[in-house]
């Protein structure tokens, strides 16, 4: 069959050496120019139908945007445009999902080139068309298009929690003319996009733009406010036409055995947290402490564990990651295995931690691990189980990060005691993602458990409409 | 948007009282909850236990010590009319407000002191008999007494350990007294970790009630870091979130000691910095 030369590899981005990134917290991968970004493009097979579109949990028109974007190559402002555009119809922080969506498993598992040489760079492309749109002003103009004239005046919602989840659900209804009021626990809104994953994976000053952006578009924020304590759900329920909560799963598991209270023990969120969050990297600049030795063991195999990791690096420290399973079971995207791999994190497989060993100051001095042997059994997530095999190995460690998973904070069902949650802490949800409190919606981690930013904005829009309806319905005379 | 410092005044060589505007925790504070509050754009979360909550003016009331970065900034470069960056609340849980009999409530550091007011206040117009018992080390260390519990208190003692103002001693040598007195139904008590566990060895034998602020390093005070927790009935428990009050014979007194020092190094090495600079 005649036909355009497929081109197997892609086109490369360009990343910061490792000699330099390990010692700063800049951005390791530094994406397209415009000419690289349309190189990539023309690699796309313009598939119909597109199984790419399937693997993306929101649907983005991928072929589409891609094609918008290599079709006018002349006019590099003209394309990006057009290619935000369609982005934007299904996701509207593209800049941010670019850079964390695991690829892999969802938009780029099933690309058709895939199957001849390497998947198209989707992410990669998003990022660009999301970064090029904001240095060059395009994304200020398309905003326009995308408000609605009539700001404020379909009614008043109430958003709980402001990370991408609650981001999304308030620009959305902000878009259709509601006055939304975002009220956040911390002093910084961005959920886990701000306290959690670290510069060198996506610079702050991105998200402060998608900030700026929904303040543009009339959203208030309420930093400070921790809702089932500030203010409860009913008193927002007495002012607000609707709540939607998406408070996520902050809250980090334990685990619970002996040595636990030792300092220099820190769970992912703390560490995270102190680094990310209250920038302990730069201290005494900045007043928050952190105390890291020269050995970290980091316990978990996550995007949380690789971020630990990472981060523990860059304070100079010699890290481990200790995981219970086996490499095939790691959970974190692909690129921050490679990236932790590259900066020299090392990696010890199917040891699970019995025991934390202190010194005579109440320091961690060592862990203790059982070593693990996999069975051919898999277990409802698909992996392989595990068994102890009575064998133990002592390591030596000086500071331990826990990032063994994280559940939903329970702040809120506690106060609200209508408000049904399942036996693991996310809240009960309709198909509208309504709660079991009429007028009040869900979404993101808070009903899913640790799940990914893409499901959560993805939530924030499905509800953004499902308020919207609700709250049109209940305005109709009877 | 920062919030306001409204009022300040220094209450001892080592404390001051400070009062910020915070309508909307003031509105929704009870007795046992507490605040974070950050001093700047490049401050630490810093908790703070609530003296009052003023909700008609919308303000709320701190007893702060002169302790380390943040707090050194609150008093030596903040003055009244100025902002502080960020301060959220209420936190942790409300304690129980109801008919116990006679509730002491026994302080011997500034978290403490700034709770004795408002806790035997709700107390009181319970219908509890209230003792407090405000401990310090000196007299350079006590407060005046207009800010201490006299005005809710049935029974009122002040002890410092050289005897220089009211009784020497410290609040554990007057509640041994009043326990054998058998006037005790229920304890309250925060300040020094030190001083808690000991309180809880004292009451144990008794039986009493003795429900005590666990103090530990926070970050974000709402149950997220898991930095505050503590041993409690062989359980890990969060002193932001399941505390701060909690049962002091349920806790693991000798970690949380430990815990509660883990930053001392990096602190000293900040304070000896600040000094030179
Ligand atoms: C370290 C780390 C790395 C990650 N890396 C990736 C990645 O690479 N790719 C990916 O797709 N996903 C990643 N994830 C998962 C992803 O970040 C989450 O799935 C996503 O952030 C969930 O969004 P959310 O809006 O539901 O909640 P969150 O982002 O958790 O935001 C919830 C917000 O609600 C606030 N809140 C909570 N309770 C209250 C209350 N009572 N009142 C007011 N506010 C409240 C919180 O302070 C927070 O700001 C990572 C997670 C972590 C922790
Ligand atoms: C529930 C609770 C209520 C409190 N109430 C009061 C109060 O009413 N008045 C008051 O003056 N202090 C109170 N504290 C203690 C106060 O938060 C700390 O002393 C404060 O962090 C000191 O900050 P700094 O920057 O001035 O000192 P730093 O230089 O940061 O530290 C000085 C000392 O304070 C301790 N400390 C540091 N960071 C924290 C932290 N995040 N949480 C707890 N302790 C820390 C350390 O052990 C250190 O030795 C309370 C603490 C808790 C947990
Ligand atoms: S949102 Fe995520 S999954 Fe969807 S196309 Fe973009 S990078 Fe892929
Ligand atoms: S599956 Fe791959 S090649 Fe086909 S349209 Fe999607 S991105 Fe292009
Ligand atoms: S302070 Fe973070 S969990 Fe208590």
């Amino acid at each position: 069959m005649a036909g355009p030369k497929l081109i197997k590899e892609r086109v490369p981005t360009p990343e910061v050496p490792v000699e330099e990134r390990v010692k700063s917290f800049v951005e390791v991968n530094l994406g397209y120019d415009f000419v690289s970004a349309v190189k990539e493009a023309e690699r796309c097979l313009q598939c119909n139908p597109a199984p790419c579109i399937q693997g993306c949990p929101v649907h983005i028109n991928i072929p589409g945007f891609i094609k918008a974007l290599r079709e006018n190559a002349e006019s590099p402002e003209e394309a990006v445009k057009n290619a935000l555009r369609i982005i934007w119809d299904d996701n509207t922080l593209p800049a941010i999902t670019g850079r964390v969506c695991p690829q892999e498993e969802q938009c780029e598992a099933p690309c058709v080139m895939g199957k001849a040489g390497e998947p198209i760079n989707i992410g990669k492309l998003e990022r660009f068309v999301a970064d090029y749109a904001r240095k060059h002003g395009i994304e200020k103009e398309l905003l326009k298009e995308f408000t609605s004239t009539e700001n404020g005046v379909k009614g008043k919602v109430a958003v709980v929690g402001s990370g991408p989840a609650g981001l999304t659900c308030a620009g959305e209804l902000a878009k259709m003319g509601y006055k939304v009021t975002i009220f956040e626990a911390l002093h910084k809104p961005g959920g886990v996009l701000v306290y959690g994953i670290p510069e060198f994976r996506l610079p702050k000053e991105i998200l402060d733009r998608e900030i700026a952006k929904l303040k543009e578009l009339g959203v208030e924020i309420k930093l400070d406010h921790i809702v089932g304590k500030t203010v409860t759900l009913e008193e927002l329920l007495e002012e607000y036409d609707a709540v939607f909560i998406g408070t996520g799963a902050g809250t980090p598991k334990l685990l619970n055995i002996p040595g636990i209270l030792l300092d220099r023990i820190y769970t992912s969120n703390e560490f995270l947290t102190r680094i990310n969050l209250m920038k302990a990297y730069k201290f005494p600049e900045y007043d928050e402490p952190i105390s890291i030795g020269k050995k970290t063991i980091v316990i978990g195999a996550g995007n949380t564990a690789m971020d630990a990791a990472r981060s523990a690096l860059r304070m100079g420290s010699e890290v481990t990651i200790a995981y219970r399973r086996g490499r095939e079971d790691m959970t974190a995207r692909i690129e921050e295995i490679k990236h932790a791999e590259e900066e020299g994190v090392k990696f010890e497989f199917f040891l699970n931690p019995v025991e934390f060993i202190g010194d005579e100051n109440g320091k961690v001095k060592a862990v203790k691990f059982e070593k693990m042997r996999p069975l051919e059994e898999r277990d409802a997530k698909g992996k392989r189980k595990i068994v102890g095999t009575g064998e133990y190995i002592t390591l030596e460690a000086d500071t331990v990060i826990i990032a063994i998973g994280l559940e939903p904070n329970k702040i809120i069902s506690e106060e609200a005691t209508g408000l049904k949650t399942n036996p693991d802490g996310t809240l009960v949800v309709d198909e509208n993602l309504m709660t079991s409190i009429p007028g009040v919606f869900a979404g993101g981690d808070a009903i899913r458990g640790e799940a990914t930013v893409i499901l959560a904005m993805g939530d924030g829009k499905k509800a953004a409409k499902a308020i919207d309806e609700y709250i049109q319905k209940k305005r109709l005379p009877a | 948007m920062g919030y306001k410092i409204t009022k300040k005044e220094n209450l001892s060589a080592i404390d001051f009282f400070m009062e910020v505007e915070a309508p909307h925790i003031a509105k929704s504070w009870k007795v046992g909850q507490f605040v974070v509050l950050i001093v700047d754009e490049k401050g630490e979360r810093v908790p703070m236990s609530v003296y009052y909550a003023d909700r008609e003016n919308g303000r709320i009331g701190m007893f702060i010590r002169r302790h380390g970065v943040t707090t050194f900034k609150l008093w030596y470069e903040k003055k009244v009319g100025d902002e502080i960056l960020s301060i959220a609340g209420p936190l942790g849980k409300p304690i129980e407000v109801k008919h116990y009999g006679n509730v002491v409530f026994a302080a011997d550091a500034v978290c403490a002191q700034a709770e004795a007011y408002a806790t035997l206040k709700a107390m009181k117009e319970a219908g509890n008999y209230t003792i407090a018992i405000h401990s310090f080390e000196n007299k350079a260390n006590t407060y005046p007494e207009e800010y201490l519990a006299k005005p809710v208190a049935d029974e009122f003692y002040i002890t410092t350990e050289d005897g220089s103002v009211g009784r020497k001693g410290h609040y554990l040598d007057i509640l041994k007294e009043l326990i054998e007195q058998d006037k005790v139904d229920i304890v309250f008590a925060g300040g020094k970790l030190g001083s808690l566990k000991k309180l809880a060895e004292l009451t144990r034998p008794y039986g009493i009630p003795t429900i005590v602020t666990v103090r530990q390093i926070m970050v974000d005070g709402t149950g997220m870091c898991g930095s505050c927790r503590v041993l409690y009935d062989g359980e890990i428990k969060f002193a932001c979130r399941d505390g701060p009050m909690m049962d002091a014979h349920k806790i693991d007194w000798d970690d949380a000691i430990k815990r509660n020092a883990r930053f001392a190094e990096q602190e000293n090495l900040r304070e000896k910095d600040t000094l030179l600079n």
